[in-house]
């Protein structure tokens, strides 16, 4: 098991050196080998992570939660790295444009690598620095298009999320006051020692610590009000960018968020902290929902469509209850799947169409003959129709919330999602199944995909979402039941 | 009559002098606030880390932490020489296109009423955590208190600064807030973390450089006024 | 031997009325050597005021009583302050307890506005233009003052300059507590503007564009124009005084009555204030005058200072 953790840290690592230099078919094979070798070794890892904890050294250990999250930037990862071939070989003329592909290319592996760290790190100082370099990475990634529109969705990202995470890293520092009470001086922060002795950790630093921790971290979740940068960052980004972003920057933000959830619910008991999350969840939740109504941008009505499930994430886990914890975190993996089709197909979508509005864009059912149809049924995906993967997760986390008898949130979380709903099926509505040839401009737009690569990796996604919704392998149950006990705590 | 007593006992020379040191740390936070020249903002910022290196040093041969010795060295290092040059360098050489405007962007509001906001944020950050029971070993509450309030105040010089350099020393001021704060509740932590953090903080400021050197290049000018087209 | 308390009182008021011309002749001889002249002679202001007295006392056509009262009326609020605060002696004298800070202040008030009540008699624009910027200052100086006057209270549970002085002996830990050294700061930036220093005004010159407390006295005359000079410096050792005495550096004050402690408390203060002009008059030096719109934001700097002495305070620490 060791060695997987090993190649997880140092495949990404590789793949970007290589893409720095090597000639562009070698780096699409080695990034497409580093996503799909990432994915893998995380699925070997699930059955183990099942049943026990994984450690190297004394900075390194992956529970059951973190392969979880480590499940979900694995795929991204892999999907994005064949997606890639596909989004670059349209652009690379010129020697600027082959520039911009190795640093696309070069960025997204280093992006995926530090997602990947940072679910396995034993540390809470160690998780922070890892969120940290994520945050710089896809900052400088947002930034490369180049465009006067990503060089201020890019500004806003990197001041807004670092100061984010200068709050974030008052909240480490008050977890290590806490810890060192207890912990004695010098204590390295590790996460497992906390969690121990978290029943005798002085109440009001921890309190602080959350607080702070949900406050910081949540600047990257996407939490409202301090979501601002997210929409921006989203829809300026490269869509490959996009698509990792949303589907599982986002989710590794959540992970820090309910690492501190664990020793606070340890320590204070579960009413305060579920308090502070379902504050955070509603208020998004309510936030993007009402944003979606009136939303006429692809990218930004999915990057709205992020703040609204991340707001479902932080309820589901404010309900506690198990079966509402499982449907979380089966709905990290849901969303990372089907988000990351959303932003793939919106790529595709924006390279035929050459706009980023949707006003742009009539008939893509007709002229994209596998793109246009899997990104409708992606959005369907997305707002939670059965038989997929979202579909089930939120049915678990509205169950799990009449189970711990919050009955007025949970119809409150059913409410908005179908405003959310609405909003979203109005505008692709519009856009993939109006007439091709529309009196507005002219439109002389072939039919056919763009590129293969495009298409498969989004097809992936789907089957993903198929087999979630509907039957998910029990080994991913098991690991799931178990990453929602070890969420719920020992009491 | 020759019997004047004070009504309040005194707190020890450390205690005074480290809660000095940290109010100089609150008042050149105060001075980013209000400075119009960027060039002695970064200079602000140099002298504010400085100070807190001062103090790391002060508290690591009170307290005996030989470890606070190397950190207020790296510290020093890295934001006193380092940052600040990079920064300037990032700043428009005499002659290129947007050196006149080595006058920061106006704020949002008028210097006055931003001192006044400042003022009110950071009485709520002293009064929010001076009334919290946490106790250190290593520098009295108040510094932590002030800790806070710089941190709110940065964020005041965040939001109600128009220039990209004005922001960025915000934030990395706020990380001088941060290390305050942590130098009081937690100045035993172990080195290697704290040292991660800087060179954290050192990445974080090259990327704050090209970005800023990416809106420049397009915008011609470090004003973020331009920077409003994504919005809804 | 000891001298009688009486005495003492006497002398304190003495010192400061005598004193203040010398102070204000080294200050002066401080600058100019600082900007390369040999500058005026160090007893340049008593020749100064011998030669005003001397004289003819002229009063702009219209001018009321109150336009000759006022030189009179200052002199004397600046001649009864020195009763109040500790200038020569640690020990409180009997007059001492009759006002605390906020009578000091009230009196040093009271001198500059018949002083501004005078300027508005006389009808001429500058004199005019003087007062109504010094009392419109002046409404931002005052909470800084009461702010410091707070800070002193809360130190030491009264606000009689006395105890504030003998605290601040008491113990190192009182010298370098923030409070004091805030309230310190922002008293003597409020000096800076009450005495009419860079970077609030220029002390010397006479371009109306930023003269404040230069132009009042501008149409008084002969020995009415000695009187408000003669006050304004008194006034400017007055606030010395304080800042001397009261918070940075209450030594060398006389703890006995006998005459040579008397004496040597005299010396070691005019020495002291001297030590204070020669700071100001560095400052004078190295910085500019702000421009009248932004003399706001210097004194707000002091605000700020004195709020967070009373910040710190609340909160133990300070």
């Amino acid at each position: 098991m060791i060695i997987v953790l090993v190649f997880l840290l140092v495949a990404p690592v590789i793949a970007a050196l290589v893409a720095l230099v090597a000639p562009a078919r070698a780096c699409n094979v080695v990034t497409a080998v580093a996503g799909a070798g990432s994915f893998a070794a995380v699925i070997v890892l699930i059955p183990t992570a099942a049943h026990h904890d994984v450690t190297l050294g004394s900075y390194l250990r992956v529970d059951a939660l973190s392969v979880v999250f480590l499940l979900a930037t694995g795929f991204l990862y892999a999907a994005v790295a064949v997606y890639l071939i596909g989004y670059l070989r349209v652009d690379r003329n010129s020697p600027a444009e082959l520039r911009h592909a190795r640093r696309l290319q070069a960025g997204l592996n280093i992006f995926a690598w530090s997602m990947l760290a940072a679910p396995m790190m034993s540390s809470l100082a160690l998780l922070w620095v890892a969120i940290e370099v994520t945050t710089v990475v896809s900052a400088l990634l947002v930034a490369l298009e180049g465009t006067a529109g990503a060089a201020e969705a890019a500004w806003k990202y990197v001041l807004i999320a670092s100061a984010g995470l200068g709050i974030a890293l008052l909240g480490t520092i008050f977890a290590y006051y806490a810890g060192e009470q207890i912990l004695g001086q010098s204590y390295d922060l590790t996460f497992v020692p906390l969690l121990h002795a978290a029943a005798h950790l002085p109440r009001t630093p921890v309190r602080l610590a959350f607080v702070l921790a949900v406050l910081g971290f949540g600047t990257k979740v996407g939490f409202f009000p301090v979501h601002t940068w997210l929409p921006d960052a989203h829809s300026e980004a490269p869509a490959p960018v996009s698509a990792l972003l949303s589907g599982s920057l986002l989710a590794v933000s959540f992970y820090a968020i309910l690492r501190y959830y664990q020793v606070a619910q340890a320590a204070l008991g579960s009413g305060f902290p579920r308090a502070v999350l379902l504050t955070f969840g509603v208020a998004s939740l309510l936030f993007a929902a009402l944003s979606l109504l009136d939303q006429r941008d692809l990218k930004r009505l999915f990057a709205y469509s992020s703040v609204e499930h991340m707001g479902i994430l932080a309820i589901g886990v404010s309900f506690g209850a198990p079966v509402a914890l499982i449907g979380v975190l089966l709905h990290v993996l849901a969303h990372a799947a089907a988000k990351g089709n959303a932003f793939m197909g919106a790529g595709v979508m924006l390279r035929k169409f050459a706009v980023k509005h949707v006003s742009g864009v009539k008939g893509g059912l007709d002229l994209l003959p596998w793109s246009g149809p899997l990104l409708l049924v992606t959005v369907l995906a997305l707002s939670a129709m059965p038989p997929f993967g979202i579909f089930r997760s939120e049915f678990m986390i509205v169950a799990g919330g009449f189970e711990s008898s919050r009955d007025i949130f949970a119809a409150i979380l059913v409410v908005l999602v179908t405003v959310a709903f609405l909003g979203i099926a109005a505008t692709t509505n519009a856009m993939l199944l109006g007439p091709a040839s529309d009196s507005t401009g002219p439109t002389t737009i072939s039919r056919g995909e763009p590129s293969a690569w495009m298409v498969a990796p989004v097809l992936a996604g789907l089957v993903v979402l198929l087999v979630l919704g509907l039957h998910p392998p029990a080994h991913l149950t098991e690991l799931l039941a178990r990453g929602a006990a070890e969420l719920r705590g020992p009491a | 009559m020759h019997t004047l007593a004070a009504a309040d006992p005194a707190p020890s020379v450390f205690a005074g002098g480290s809660n000095v040191i940290a109010l100089i740390v609150l008042l050149l936070e105060f001075g980013m606030l209000r400075q119009a020249m960027r060039r002695d903002q970064i200079r602000l910022y140099a002298v504010q880390s400085a100070a807190i290196s001062v103090l790391a040093i002060i508290v690591a041969a009170a307290r005996n932490l030989p470890d606070l010795y190397a950190l207020a060295f790296c510290s020093a290092a890295i934001k006193v020489v380092v940052v600040p040059v990079v920064v300037r360098r990032l700043l428009p050489r005499p002659g290129q296109q947007g050196a006149g405007d080595e006058i920061a962007g106006s704020g949002a509001l008028s210097v006055a009423s931003t001192v006044l906001v400042a003022i009110v944020v950071a009485a709520f950050g002293f009064f929010a955590i001076g009334t919290l029971p946490i106790r250190s070993p290593i520098l009295p509450i108040t510094a932590l208190a002030i800790a806070f309030a710089v941190v709110l105040v940065a964020f005041v010089l965040m939001i109600l600064r128009r220039d990209v350099v004005s922001q960025a020393i915000g934030f990395f001021s706020l990380e001088n807030g941060v290390s305050l704060a942590a130098l009081v509740v937690a100045a035993t932590m172990p080195l290697i973390f704290e040292v991660v953090f800087l060179f954290d903080l050192l990445v974080a400021v090259v990327v704050f450089g090209l970005l800023i050197r990416v809106h420049h290049g397009r915008a011609e000018s470090l004003s973020t006024s331009e920077l409003t087209s994504l919005r809804g | 031997m000891t001298l009688p308390i009486p005495l003492i009182q006497a002398l304190q008021v003495a010192t400061i009325a005598i004193g203040a011309p010398l102070v204000s002749g080294v200050i002066s001889r401080v600058e100019a050597r600082l900007q390369g002249r040999r500058g005026p002679r160090i007893l340049q202001p008593y020749y100064d005021l011998a030669k005003l007295v001397r004289k003819e006392a002229l009063a702009p056509e219209g001018a009321s009583w109150v336009f000759l009262a006022a030189p009179l009326v200052a002199c004397a609020a600046y001649l009864t302050v020195p009763l109040l605060i500790p200038v020569l002696t640690t020990y409180g004298l009997p007059l001492g307890y009759m006002g605390d800070i906020l009578g000091g202040g009230f009196i040093l008030s009271l001198a500059s506005f018949v002083v501004a009540v005078a300027a508005l008699e006389t009808g001429s624009p500058y004199a005019q233009m003087g007062a109504s910027r010094a009392k419109t200052f002046a409404a931002i100086t005052e909470p800084v003052v009461l702010f410091v006057v707070f800070t002193v209270a809360l130190l030491t549970g009264t606000d009689l300059p006395y105890v504030l002085a003998a605290t601040v002996r008491s113990s190192a830990g009182q010298l370098v507590r923030p409070a004091h050294l805030l309230a310190a700061a922002a008293l003597f930036m409020v000096i800076l503007y009450e005495t009419g220093r860079i970077p609030v005004e220029t002390h010397t010159g006479t371009n109306e564009f930023g003269m404040i407390e230069e132009a009042r006295p501008f149409e008084h005359s002969g020995p009415y124009f000695a009187l408000l000079k003669w006050g304004s410096w008194m006034k400017q050792l007055i606030l010395y005084t304080i800042l001397v005495n009261v918070f940075v550096a209450p030594w060398g004050l006389a703890a006995t009555a006998r005459p040579a402690d008397v004496g040597l408390a005299i010396v070691t203060l005019l020495a002291k204030a001297a030590g204070i002009g020669i700071v100001v008059a560095v400052i004078d030096n190295s910085f500019a005058k702000l421009r009248l719109f932004k003399i706001t934001e210097f004194v707000a700097g002091a605000f700020l200072l004195a709020v967070l002495g009373v910040f710190t305070l609340y909160l133990g620490g300070g």
